[in-house]
């Protein structure tokens, strides 16, 4: 083998390393990207209301979309109900009621598994079916896409996940169109502050004020507050806030909430309707007439509160008290010295 | 004589010297091609195209403005927005329905991910702690509330039907349940649970020492909300760590279980 020969060997080796190495590089940086198994999936819509009369069907299309890895999907209806009287639900592992569910894809079923690859979307296209004769009322489910598990690692300890993703389904059946509005003020109070006279609280003039609005539906369907909260002060000055119109289902209770921003009010501890926050002097009342529809009986409600500035008062009484005295004591050292 | 053969020598090195250059543009441009398109084909995502779909058609656009609005014929009336599927009221004999996100005025869509659905806590030695971790991200624009609930499929177990017990944290006054996380810190303390910390948790987990047990969906028990929120936002993010300690007679084998995630909007 002559030198030229030995020198061309060499420099292929050489090549073949640097494209190894590179290789080698590549593929474990790519690796450390993709080696966790992610599920990411969104659903439209996440709710859905029908007002629907027995021996009707309808369709509605949904789009379950995968943002994460190819993943095996389930497509299954379960019933739910309110959990508290914060809107949360509490899905339950019987299916009841009259209402039929089927889809009309020709290659989908529900309760029958498909792929759903990296960046794709699937249309669901729901039946909704009421049979003749069945019974009015409120019906509550939800539409889960649910994930089929990895497979075991042998070997190790493993908690696999099962990922789901739900959007509500609220079905309100009625032969006539009509339906039926209960509504009940639970609570309309301010919270915190002292008590010392009946309905009747004192607060801070810096305090921030939490408003606590819960309705009950007494009814068998459900029905949607529209209205306002009003706040009067004793020189006749009014600031409303507009309600949020939320669902309140059958036979449960729903706090209220308020807004003057369509800002939700979160930044307290407990939930609330809604917190005043300003410098207030006087006695103020808060009051809301909320309507539940056309046609629906309206409900009232009222409370009120007094608001002194207590700190500032006493913040002054000391430092004057604390003047006073520091005053006397150099007026009578001076008196001392002379 | 001499200056032809300086010029024949000159001539002959030139040459060699082209063809050494020669050898190595062509070994470069070779090299070069080469790792261009391995880097292309190694870091190349999948393009993302809005298709529409059913059993009968399927067409790739993106979002066209041309389809909203409201549409009407003798047996119905619809109004929709574009890039919102089965979005808006639609209202016909029989039946009156409201969907999506025009009626909700959401611009965020509900969506629910988990960083990493295969948890590894690897091979569980005794009075040593496992520990995994993975995140879950909501985005979340609907009017009300939004939560993510948890429940395990049965405990954590070997196919034979060893069982790691659910956690009950460190005892005594320190002793956790389903709904009340406390500090599980102790080496002697076994059991399988986890603890939650970032956006919309529990206020149950003050430090990264506070965990619970999951409930057992075999014991029939309730699946428990590990984040809520009524805020509006993109990416609430959470991390979920899991924890597993082994007692020194715990029989050897690959322990398992699934942890169901439900994540659902409000009503």
């Amino acid at each position: 083998m002559t030198n030229k020969q030995i020198n061309f060997k060499f420099l292929n080796f050489k090549y073949l390393f640097v494209v190894f190495a590179y290789l080698v590089i590549c593929l474990f940086g790519y690796l450390r990207e993709a080696n966790a198994q992610q599920v990411n999936l969104s659903i439209t819509p996440p709710l859905l209301e029908l007002v629907i009369k027995p021996g009707k069907s309808i369709m509605v299309a949904y789009r379950v979309e995968n943002f994460g890895d190819p993943v095996i999907l389930t497509a299954k209806l379960v019933n739910f109900e309110p959990k508290d009287n914060l809107g949360n639900i509490r899905l339950k592992d019987d299916f009841t009621g009259p209402v039929r569910f089927s889809l009309d894809n020709a290659d989908l079923q529900l309760d029958q598994p498909f792929f759903l690859k990296t960046g794709d979307s699937q249309q669901l296209l729901l039946r909704i079916r009421l049979p003749e004769g069945a019974p009015a009322g409120d019906y509550y489910y939800t539409l889960l896409a649910e994930t089929t598990p990895p497979n075991t690692t042998e070997g190790i300890g493993s908690a696999r996940s099962r990922a789901s993703i739900g959007s509500n389904i609220l079905i309100t059946v009625t032969d006539s169109g009509v339906v039926e509005v209960k509504p009940k003020i639970v609570l309309f109070s301010t919270i915190g502050g002292l008590a010392f006279v009946r309905d009747l609280r004192i607060y801070d003039s810096f305090d921030k004020i939490p408003l606590v609005f819960m309705v009950e539906n007494k009814g068998k369907n459900m029905i949607k507050p529209e209205g306002q909260i009003s706040l009067k002060g004793n020189f006749g000055e009014e600031t409303k806030y507009d309600i949020i119109p939320k669902n309140i289902l059958s036979q449960s209770q729903r706090l209220i909430e308020a807004t003057p921003s369509s800002q939700l009010v979160t930044s307290h501890q407990q939930p609330v309707t809604l917190i005043l926050s300003g410098f207030f002097i006087g006695l103020y009342r808060l009051s809301t007439q909320v309507t539940f529809g056309e046609n629906s009986p309206t409900v009232f409600a009222s409370t009120s509160f007094f608001a002194f500035p207590f700190k500032l008062i006493a913040g002054l009484v000391t430092v004057i008290v604390i003047t006073i005295l520091i005053i006397k004591k150099f007026s009578k050292n001076s008196d001392e010295d002379s | 004589m001499r200056n032809t053969r300086k010029v024949k020598i000159q001539k002959v090195k030139m040459q060699k010297l082209k063809s050494k250059c020669k050898s190595f543009f062509n070994t470069f441009n070779f090299l070069l091609v080469f790792l261009t398109f391995t880097f292309l084909l190694l870091t190349s995502k999948p393009l993302l195209a809005v298709s529409m779909e059913s059993s009968r058609f399927r067409i790739e656009s993106a979002n066209t403005s041309s389809a909203a609005g409201n549409k009407s014929s003798d047996n119905y009336k619809l109004s929709d927005t574009i890039g919102q599927l089965a979005a808006g009221e639609f209202s016909s004999t029989g039946y009156v329905i409201k969907a999506g996100f025009q009626y909700l005025h959401s611009i965020i869509p509900f969506r629910f991910s988990i960083s990493d659905i295969n948890i590894a806590l690897g091979t569980l030695t005794p009075n040593t702690s496992s520990t995994a971790t993975t995140v879950l991200s909501v985005y979340f624009g609907g009017a009300g509330q939004y939560q993510v609930t948890a429940i395990e499929e049965g405990a954590l177990k070997t196919l034979s039907g060893n069982s790691v017990p659910d956690t009950s944290c460190d005892g005594g006054a320190e002793t956790c349940s389903e709904s009340q996380a406390k500090t599980w810190s102790s080496s002697t303390a076994y059991g399988f649970g986890y603890n939650m910390s970032g956006n919309d948790v529990p206020a149950d987990f003050i430090s990264g020492t506070q965990y619970r047990p999951f409930p057992d969906r075999t014991a029939a028990e309730s699946p428990v909300v590990i984040m809520s929120s009524s805020d509006v936002g993109k990416n609430r993010q959470s991390t979920m760590t899991f924890k597993a300690n082994i007692s020194p007679i715990q029989p050897a084998g690959s322990y398992q279980t699934i942890i169901n995630f439900v994540a659902t909007p409000s009503f």
